[in-house]
């Protein structure tokens, strides 16, 4: 080992600072140029050798969680008894006259051969860690490549959509929730179909608001309709539940409306989430998609 | 002995800064290894603390959803910063301390920030907002982490005593009227 001294080691010091900045710069370039489709090496094994530390601790922080939570629970749980109770009588009344109704909703699906089938599989995960950094709503949770996550897979929870895998290690994946402020995604309000009030639903960089844009002015649009995504953006499947809307902005004959929409996921509280193993079709190249003209065509 | 102390005090603080958030909300605003950067720094080893600012930055936005070398970008840059300012002033009391470690946070957001702004990005909350919370939060848990680090490290501390309160020099003085003969 070469020993340096104090004298030296000051001359050195700025050099290595300009070195390590302009390294971190150059990282960041890359990174901010393929936000939205590339993932660095350097996140990958970080997210790998992180979980051996976010799983335990959130296993354990659980288990303490819910531990505390049932001895406040015992507290109430007289009063809740002789409320439940009741509660079960009359619901047994109402449980009655629904067998009849399941019955017949049976005897006519059987009448349309109609099969009870989920669209796309569905594997549940847990969230292990969040954003360390306070400027952004990433999580981590505990699936990654080994289990089937792709890059770009839809992940919802109950309710609704939450966003998007990022990133993708063998056992941790990285979510990117939908209010972020990069998200963008194809959106119909009402029902697919039956509604022309389509539009983009992005992120506004404020927890629990999106905002959804380019929808005509001239639509009729109400506080409290629900929106729901319509699969044209390549990432979401259609009919995934996106949130309701709580303002709209009228938009005229020449200006949009300016809507915005509550998410129906919790997106602040959420503990499972599920990954939707969902593919998009491929996109057919533009030059595939126009035949060139042939002389018989013409 | 101590850069063993200090480098397990930084991997520490990476990891609670990768955990804690999930555990509760507010401890997001807690930036541990910006803590342990600037104890570096203050240590006059100006080549650790900007290797420990570069190698803690990229393990946080390796997690984050942040750009990667952000975080790596603005520590680098106050460990360079805060070394630079205590080998020129002596900043050896706690009390001087804390601005040292508020000052450090607050340029650290900013530089976050504003290179995410430049690149095109745009994080969540409003920057003063955020900021203010950050930095209170970290300077509060910042000193106590710096009183602990500080008996810790008990050789440092013992030296630095001695620093703070210098014996006083008793030179025996000369016998004017020996001289004289």
């Amino acid at each position: 080992m070469v020993e340096r001294s104090q004298q030296e080691v000051w001359k050195l010091t700025p050099w290595l600072v300009i070195l390590l900045l302009l390294g971190n710069f150059i990282l960041m370039a890359f990174d901010a140029r393929e936000i939205t489709s590339g993932q660095r090496v350097i996140r990958v094994w970080t997210q790998t050798v992180a979980d051996f530390v976010q799983s335990p601790v959130t296993t354990i922080t659980a288990g303490v969680t819910n531990y505390f939570g049932s001895i406040a629970n015992l507290r109430n749980a007289q009063d809740e008894n002789s409320q439940l109770k009741q509660r079960v009588e009359e619901l047994e009344l109402e449980l009655q006259s629904k067998e009849g109704l399941t019955s017949e909703n049976d005897r006519l699906k059987a009448l349309l051969e109609l099969k009870e089938q989920s669209k796309y599989k569905v594997l549940t995960a847990r969230i292990i860690g969040r954003d360390p950094s306070i400027w952004f709503d990433s999580s981590i949770i505990n699936r990654g490549s080994l289990d089937g996550v792709k890059l770009n897979m839809p992940v919802v929870a109950s309710g609704g959509l939450v966003g998007r895998v990022t990133a993708v290690s063998p056992l941790t994946s990285q979510v990117d929730l939908v209010t972020r402020d990069k998200s963008g995604l194809g959106a119909v309000i009402g029902e697919i179909g039956s509604s022309t009030a389509l539009g983009v639903v992005t992120g506004t960089s404020k927890r629990e608001v999106l905002e959804m844009k380019y929808v005509a002015g001239t639509t009729d649009v109400q506080v409290g309709q629900s929106v729901f995504t319509t699969g044209q953006d390549g990432i979401y499947p259609p009919g995934i539940k996106v949130g309701d809307i709580v303002q709209i902005i009228s938009g005229s004959a020449t200006t949009p409306h300016q809507i915005f929409i509550q998410p129906a996921a919790r997106l602040g509280s959420m503990q499972e989430v599920g990954v939707l193993l969902y593919e998009p079709p491929p996109k057919v190249a533009f030059d595939q998609k126009v035949t060139p003209p042939t002389k018989g065509n013409k | 002995m101590e850069q063993i102390k200090l480098t397990a005090a930084l991997i520490i603080a990476i990891l609670l800064q990768w955990t804690l958030r999930n555990v509760a909300e507010p401890f997001a605003y807690v930036d541990f290894p910006l803590i342990i950067v600037v104890y570096a720094a203050l240590q006059r080893n100006s080549l650790r603390a900007i290797l420990f600012g570069t190698f803690s930055g990229l393990a946080i936005d390796a997690l984050s959803g942040g750009l990667l070398g952000a975080n790596g970008f603005s520590k680098t840059l106050v460990a360079y910063i805060v070394s630079e300012i205590a080998r020129r002033v002596y900043m050896d009391n706690l009390l001087l301390r804390i601005p040292v470690i508020a000052g450090a946070c607050f340029l650290d957001d900013a530089l976050y920030y504003g290179l995410h702004r430049v690149l095109g990005q745009e994080p969540s909350g409003q920057f003063l907002v955020v900021a203010s919370y950050t930095l209170f939060a970290t300077t509060i848990v910042g000193t106590a982490v710096f009183v602990f680090l500080d008996s810790f490290m008990n050789e440092k501390l013992a030296s630095r005593k001695r620093e703070g309160f210098p014996s006083r020099r008793q030179t025996r003085r000369r016998n004017p009227i020996r001289l004289g003969k």
